[in-house]
């Protein structure tokens, strides 16, 4: 092991870690306000490159049509004036679609605006009318949308790879392209973004007060769903971008999005579940040790990776008495 | 309470049909092996039609019962039951080699002819009382292992480098690539793993890299075969690649594109089979087979893991026929599945998409290496046949 | 009635005509029992494992280990199995149990993956991925259970013995102990529950179950290779369980009947509807799971609960243990604290108080919001540890002990939100009072050999809801008494606890004043037999009435010490109160 070969292994821990972290960050966020652990993160992940590719190559994606279900499934559940909202916003996507067939550049922000419509229509037709369930039931609940979405996106894409056009073509230095450069100044943002949004905004801190507290919430004049909305729609947001600038690295296909939701998840662990800045860090610090294991015993890299979850939560526990309430 | 309708139906159906012949099949269509699957599970539909056209076999219906594995063991060996049940001749699967041995057992027990989709030597070897049940149509690792070891000797390679998938494909082709290449008097000196899911294989690279080997063997299947030997590339490994059949598929080439020029991989004669020269035996029932396949789905869309699916009809077809000679499956099916079985090991000579099958009490293979693996490189974006064992 | 779960025997006779169903009823036993474990682990103790599956393997790996590799019989397998299993669960457990809230599940992941990824490569010892095959059948007094009719017997017996052990488990004192530990520990730990050590035991039992339904999954296929033991198959007893409702072993048994028997009626109908081009099963999995959560949260069974047959509760026969009054001289000292002092970061919550606690008397302890009293009471119940200061009881220093230990001591306590369990009956809450005065542990309870002591704890149980006046209602769900009978119902179970030295905070918090007077007669007659009572409390009348000494605090300080009419009288007492007044 030597200088470059550790330069280029923390390059790598980078890019990889940033990954991680772009979806912890949605995780946290989506865990802070609703409780739910979003499973699915994975496939909205990429969705969003896979139906670019389809509306690149000439044909409507599959996703739409689920999106448009589910859009329904939405204005059914909701009553009166509360039904028009995911009616219009169906009939736009839908038209965004059709325009973005003929303009290729539309099919990023149609792309991205899917991701997030299926993100809001799944909190509001799954998520929301489970009122005052338990952790547990929202994590089985996720699961089993987890399992369907997958499953769609097997149907809807097929079981291979692809790979989308970057947006920035070249290398920086060997081992970091200017896509890569990219994917890091969007984390960056987005960390930054959601830091200051809950710590000096007040709708921000409006949304983690509808978390830890319902009751409270809706007295003080904001709606609970309203957050859970709103919570799914960023970390969507999040998930749909992360998906576009990431699939000319990684290559996209359906069963590409769990594992790096979980790693994700270990890494918003690692964070304590609470704190931004804290799971971005944490999760490079999965990038950097999932690349040294990979050169040093990559058949075991997977393990380790995940047994890095052991003496992180073994401190967290360390610091809390086991009676406490 | 459907599945008592359903039980019904198919009763009285059969009953009407006159004894239609199931052939179940056990395929995995969703799950990390759902590249090889769906072309597997298309290719069977597609006999399924021709053979409703045609009236199927010695005048008889033949019914597939097609089901999904999800790529898991237990789910095979539930499905497997569930066929038996259900009154089967022979079941063709499944894809995946674990869950091929999984069923082992149980067709054993059931005494149903099976004909394997799956890679491992293990399905058939040894042929004990067992395996006694089970054939298969794909070559084995160890037969492309050896071509694969061939063409490195030839080529000048001494030292050979190893990434393959952290599963039972990759832990397959490792163990069995390093005993030929141990045989060759190649040297494997690094063999790193990695997931299918993974997004980056930095690390393994650069582990092999550091170890100069002239060759690379990357032992994964499909598109997410792409990366290693795109990182490969891109950190500047100049010697040769080599890929495993696993990557005989179109998509592979889409996504690899420039990356994966020059790759050179061992294939049943199928993938290039224009190319053939004229006497390969397989040329013309490869070709007759793409262009079936080609007509329902699209040009450039067959695969050579449908043909093992249709090279197991191609050996079970005649297997029926001189069966359902010997013995009846309304009157006694146990007696026509024994039969069955006796029949296709009977095969001698039949020239297949991925070879010609000549199975034995002892060999439950049948293939001849010279003639079902070619080595092959890819050009300008095609496979392109470089050299034949012949 | 409770040996009607043998009827279950029968299947495998009504379905031996489909030789499929057969194998499905095999592999329900084999769920069932993962799932059974999840009811342990989730339903009773309130922990969520994602590690079942890593269990299971373990279990089948040794037994495919030891007959494959080293030919020997398969029950030595399943010694070994077992064994490896509650090893394998004694590590992981003794290091996660003390993980609150989501961080267990999460520890269970990581081993979960870890696991699966070791026996996938250590291809030497476990075959790799591609497994080890030809497992021998087991033999069972000469004859072999090599095919699916047989095996359903032992697959079935053996769940019907869990579920029978299970039953037991949940109508002990262990079952209330977790069921008490999963609303909240500390509540627990006030009648002697061991936190960490139950939830460790709950964990082993747990691991062992699954580690045998592993041993059973290997004879069966006689085929072992990692994949039924991924995260993916986790995930899925725990949908099983969860979806069928995780709280009761009917609900566990039902969601394991109901996915195991799912996938193959997807398998069936799905092509009826939208062809056979296409790979829908998991879809249609995904979409009546999401359904099945949506319409019943807390799983299918409560809901079909409803409309069975409620069972009858019966009081019970036993002659009780006894409901010890207090001995000893009245007057002399039983609670001392001396100098407590505790501080919160830079807040002093409680500086230097002391007081004395003699046999017999009400103690009131009271003061204005935030002067600490709480915290006065959490430090003496061990609640939370004292920066300085110590606690005597009975001349025995208790200073720092954890709750669980202190209260077999004699003392015991009460909350200001009673920590109650709203489904069960009034006897069984106050049963939980007995856990420190009954001895049976797992083994003991999950054979049944724990009955008499049951009968004649839930007896004393009985026993003192007679002393605060509840026996009517022993066999009335708790949820439906008023707030002034379940602070009755608490102070039973602390009585049924044999403390003499009762800690009530807040015991007025929510009463009506009617109720107030009927708990505070209830207090009167206790000191009067001899019970000492510290009570905390805003309300003055009530305190006032019932005190025979006071005792003020203010800013962390003890301002003021006497009989009630003293402290009225106090100006300091006054000034804290009213603010500065002349």
């Amino acid at each position: 092991m030597d200088a470059t070969i550790l330069g280029f292994l923390l390059l790598d821990a980078l890019q990889n870690g940033v990954i991680y972290g772009l979806m912890a960050v949605g995780l946290v966020l989506v865990f802070a306000v609703t409780r739910v652990i979003l499973v699915p993160i994975g496939e909205l992940l990429m969705f969003a490159p896979l139906s670019l590719v389809w509306l690149h190559s000439g044909k409507l994606p599959g996703t739409l049509a689920l999106a448009l279900a589910l859009g329904l499934l939405w204005a059914l559940l909701a009553r009166g004036r509360g039904g028009l909202w995911p009616l219009l916003g169906g009939l736009g996507l839908f038209l965004l679609f059709l325009l973005a067939l003929k303009a290729p550049l539309l099919a990023y922000p149609a792309s991205v605006l899917l991701v997030v419509y299926l993100g809001v229509a799944t909190y509001r037709v799954f998520f929301q009318p489970m009122r005052e369930a338990t952790v547990l039931a929202y994590l089985i609940m996720a699961v089993g949308l987890h399992v369907a979405y997958q499953g769609l996106g097997l149907v809807f894409f097929g079981p291979e790879q692809y790979r989308p056009a970057p947006l920035l073509s070249g290398e920086v230095v060997v081992g970091l392209s200017w896509q890569g450069v990219l994917v890091l100044l969007f984390a960056g943002a987005a960390v930054l973004g959601l830091y200051l949004f809950f710590r000096l905004s007040l709708y921000g801190k409006a949304l983690l007060a509808a978390a830890q507290n319902r009751l409270g919430a809706r007295l003080s004049g904001i709606r609970p769903e309203e957050a859970g909305m709103v919570a799914f729609a960023i970390a969507s947001l999040l998930a749909g971008i992360s998906g576009l600038l990431l699939a000319p690295l990684i290559n996209a296909a359906y069963f590409m999005g769990f594992m790096l939701g979980l790693k994700g998840f270990v890494a918003a662990i690692l964070g304590g579940l609470v704190s931004y800045p804290v799971a971005l860090l944490g999760a490079l610090l999965v990038g950097l040790f999932e690349s040294l294991t990979s050169f040093y015993a990559s058949a075991y890299k997977e393990a380790l990776v995940f047994l890095l979850l052991v003496p992180a939560l073994f401190l967290q526990s360390l610091r809390a008495r086991a009676v406490e309430e | 309470m459907k599945r008592w309708l359903l039980a019904g139906l198919f009763l009285a159906l059969s009953a009407l049909a006159q004894g239609a012949l199931k052939v179940g099949v056990v395929v995995s269509t969703t799950g990390p092996a759902a590249s090889l699957g769906i072309p597997e599970r298309n290719t069977m539909l597609l006999i399924q039609d021709i053979l409703d056209r045609t009236g199927g076999v010695a005048g008889r219906k033949v019914q597939f019962v097609i089901l999904d594995d999800a790529s898991d063991t237990t789910q095979a060996v539930r499905n497997t039951r569930r066929l038996v049940e259900e009154g089967v001749v022979a079941i063709i699967g499944t894809t995946t080699t674990p869950a091929s041995l999984g069923m082992i057992p149980v067709v054993a027990e059931a005494r149903v002819p099976t004909i394997s989709l799956a890679a491992s030597k293990d399905i058939i070897h040894p042929v004990d009382a067992q395996r006694f049940w089970v054939f298969k149509t794909p070559q084995t690792e160890e037969l492309m292992a050896r071509a694969i070891a061939a063409d490195m000797v030839a080529r000048g390679v001494k030292t050979v480098g190893y990434i393959g998938f952290n599963d039972a494909y990759g832990e397959g082709w490792a163990r069995f690539f390093e005993a030929e290449a141990r045989a060759k008097g190649l040297q494997v000196v690094v063999s790193e793993r990695y997931a299918r899911t993974d997004t980056s294989v930095t690390g393994q690279v650069l582990r092999i890299l550091a170890r100069r080997p002239d060759a690379v063997l990357i032992g994964a299947s499909g598109t997410p075969a792409v990366l290693p030997q795109r990182t490969l590339r891109e950190r500047g490994y100049g010697g040769l690649i080599y890929q495993t059949h696993g990557v005989a598929n179109p998509d592979f080439l889409r996504v690899g594109g420039k990356d994966v020029e020059g790759t050179l991989l061992p294939a049943g004669p199928i993938l290039v089979a224009e190319q053939l020269p004229a006497g390969f035996p397989s040329k013309r029932v490869a070709l007759d087979y793409i262009q079936r396949y080609e007509a329902k789905h699209g040009i450039g869309s067959y695969s050579t893991f449908g043909a093992h699916a249709w090279d197991a009809w191609l050996i079970l077809r005649p297997a029926l026929e001189r069966a359902l000679r010997r013995a009846d499956p309304d009157r006694d099916l146990a007696a026509f599945r024994a039969a069955l079985r006796d029949e296709i090991e009977a095969t001698r000579g039949l020239v297949a998409t991925h070879g010609v099958f000549t199975f034995s009490r002892e060999d439950h293979l049948g293939l001849r290496f010279e003639d079902s693996a070619v080595m092959v490189q890819v050009e300008d974006g095609r496979w392109k046949l470089v050299r034949t064992f012949r | 009635m409770r040996y009607l779960w043998f009827a279950l025997l029968l299947l495998p006779l009504l379905l031996a005509p489909f030789p499929f169903y057969l194998t499905l009823l095999n592999f329900f036993a084999l769920s069932a029992l993962v799932a059974l474990s999840l009811y342990v682990l989730t339903g009773l103790g309130g922990m969520t494992s994602f590690a079942q599956a890593a269990f299971m393997g373990m279990g089948a790996y040794a037994t495919a280990l030891l007959t494959v590799k080293g030919g020997f019989s398969p029950w030595l397998g399943l010694l070994l199995g077992l064994a490896l299993s509650f090893l394998l669960a004694l590590v992981l457990g003794g290091l996660t149990v003390r993980l609150k809230g989501h961080f267990l599940p999460l520890s269970t992941i990581a081993w979960q993956v870890a696991l699966y990824i070791l026996a996938g490569n250590l291809v030497g010892l476990t075959g790799g991925h591609t497994g080890l095959t030809d497992l021998p059948p087991l033999l069972l007094l000469g004859l072999p259970l090599d095919n699916t009719f047989r095996y359903a017997f032992l697959g079935l017996f053996l769940l019907v013995l869990s579920v029978l052990a299970l039953q037991n488990l949940r109508e002990s004192r262990l079952g209330r102990a977790l069921l008490a530990l999963r609303g909240d520990a500390l509540a627990a730990a006030s009648f002697g529950v061991d936190p960490a050590g139950l939830r460790l035991k709950a964990f082993l039992l747990a691991g062992v179950m699954a580690g045998l339904a592993g041993f059973l999954y290997a004879h069966f296929l006689r085929f072992v290779n990692p994949t039924p033991f991924s995260l993916e198959a986790s995930i899925k007893y725990l949908v099983m369980a969860v979806a069928g409702g995780v709280g009761a072993i009917p609900g566990v048994l039902l969601g394991a009947a109901l996915f195991t028997g799912l996938e193959d009626w997807l398998k069936d109908l799905l092509p009826l509807f939208l062809g056979r081009q296409g790979n829908y099963e998991t879809i249609g999995y995904g979409l009546i799971l999401a359904a099945i959560l949506i319409l019943a949260p807390r799983g299918l069974w409560p809901l079909l609960a409803r409309y069975l047959p409620q069972k009858e509760g019966r009081l019970p026969q036993e002659a009780p243990l006894p409901l010890k009054s207090p001995s000893g001289a009245r007057g002399e000292v039983v609670l001392e604290a001396q100098g407590l002092r505790k501080a919160f970061g830079g807040l002093l919550a409680v500086s230097g108080v002391s007081f004395t606690l003699r046999r017999g008397e009400i103690l009131a302890l009271i003061g204005p919001n935030g002067a600490g009293k709480t915290t006065v009471f959490n430090l003496i119940t061990g609640a939370i540890l004292p920066d300085g200061g110590r606690v005597f009881l009975f001349g025995r220093e208790i200073t720092g002990l954890p709750p669980y230990r202190i209260h077999p001591l004699g003392l015991g306590r009460t909350f200001q939100h009673p920590h109650l369990f709203p489904e069960l009956s009034v006897l069984e809450n106050v049963a939980l009072g007995t856990y420190a005065r009954t001895r049976a542990g797992f083994p003991q309870v999950l054979l049944g050999l724990h009955r008499k002591e049951e009968g004649r704890a839930l007896a004393l149980a009985y026993q003192a809801l007679k002393r605060v006046g509840l026996e009517s209602l022993a066999l009335e769900k708790a949820e439906r008494l008023p707030a002034g009978q379940q602070r009755l119902l608490e102070i039973a179970r602390v009585l049924a606890s044999g403390a003499e030295v009762l800690l009530l905070d807040e015991p007025g918090a929510g009463l009506r004043a009617g109720e107030k007077r009927e708990l505070a007669h209830l207090l009167r007659s206790l000191s009067r037999e001899g019970y000492t009572i510290l009570i905390v409390d805003h309300d003055m009348d009530l305190i006032m009435g019932l005190a025979d000494r006071v005792v003020v605090m203010n800013y962390g300080e003890k301002i003021a010490e006497g009989t009630p009419m003293e402290v009225q009288r106090n100006p300091l007492v006054r000034a804290a109160y009213l603010g500065e007044v002349a």
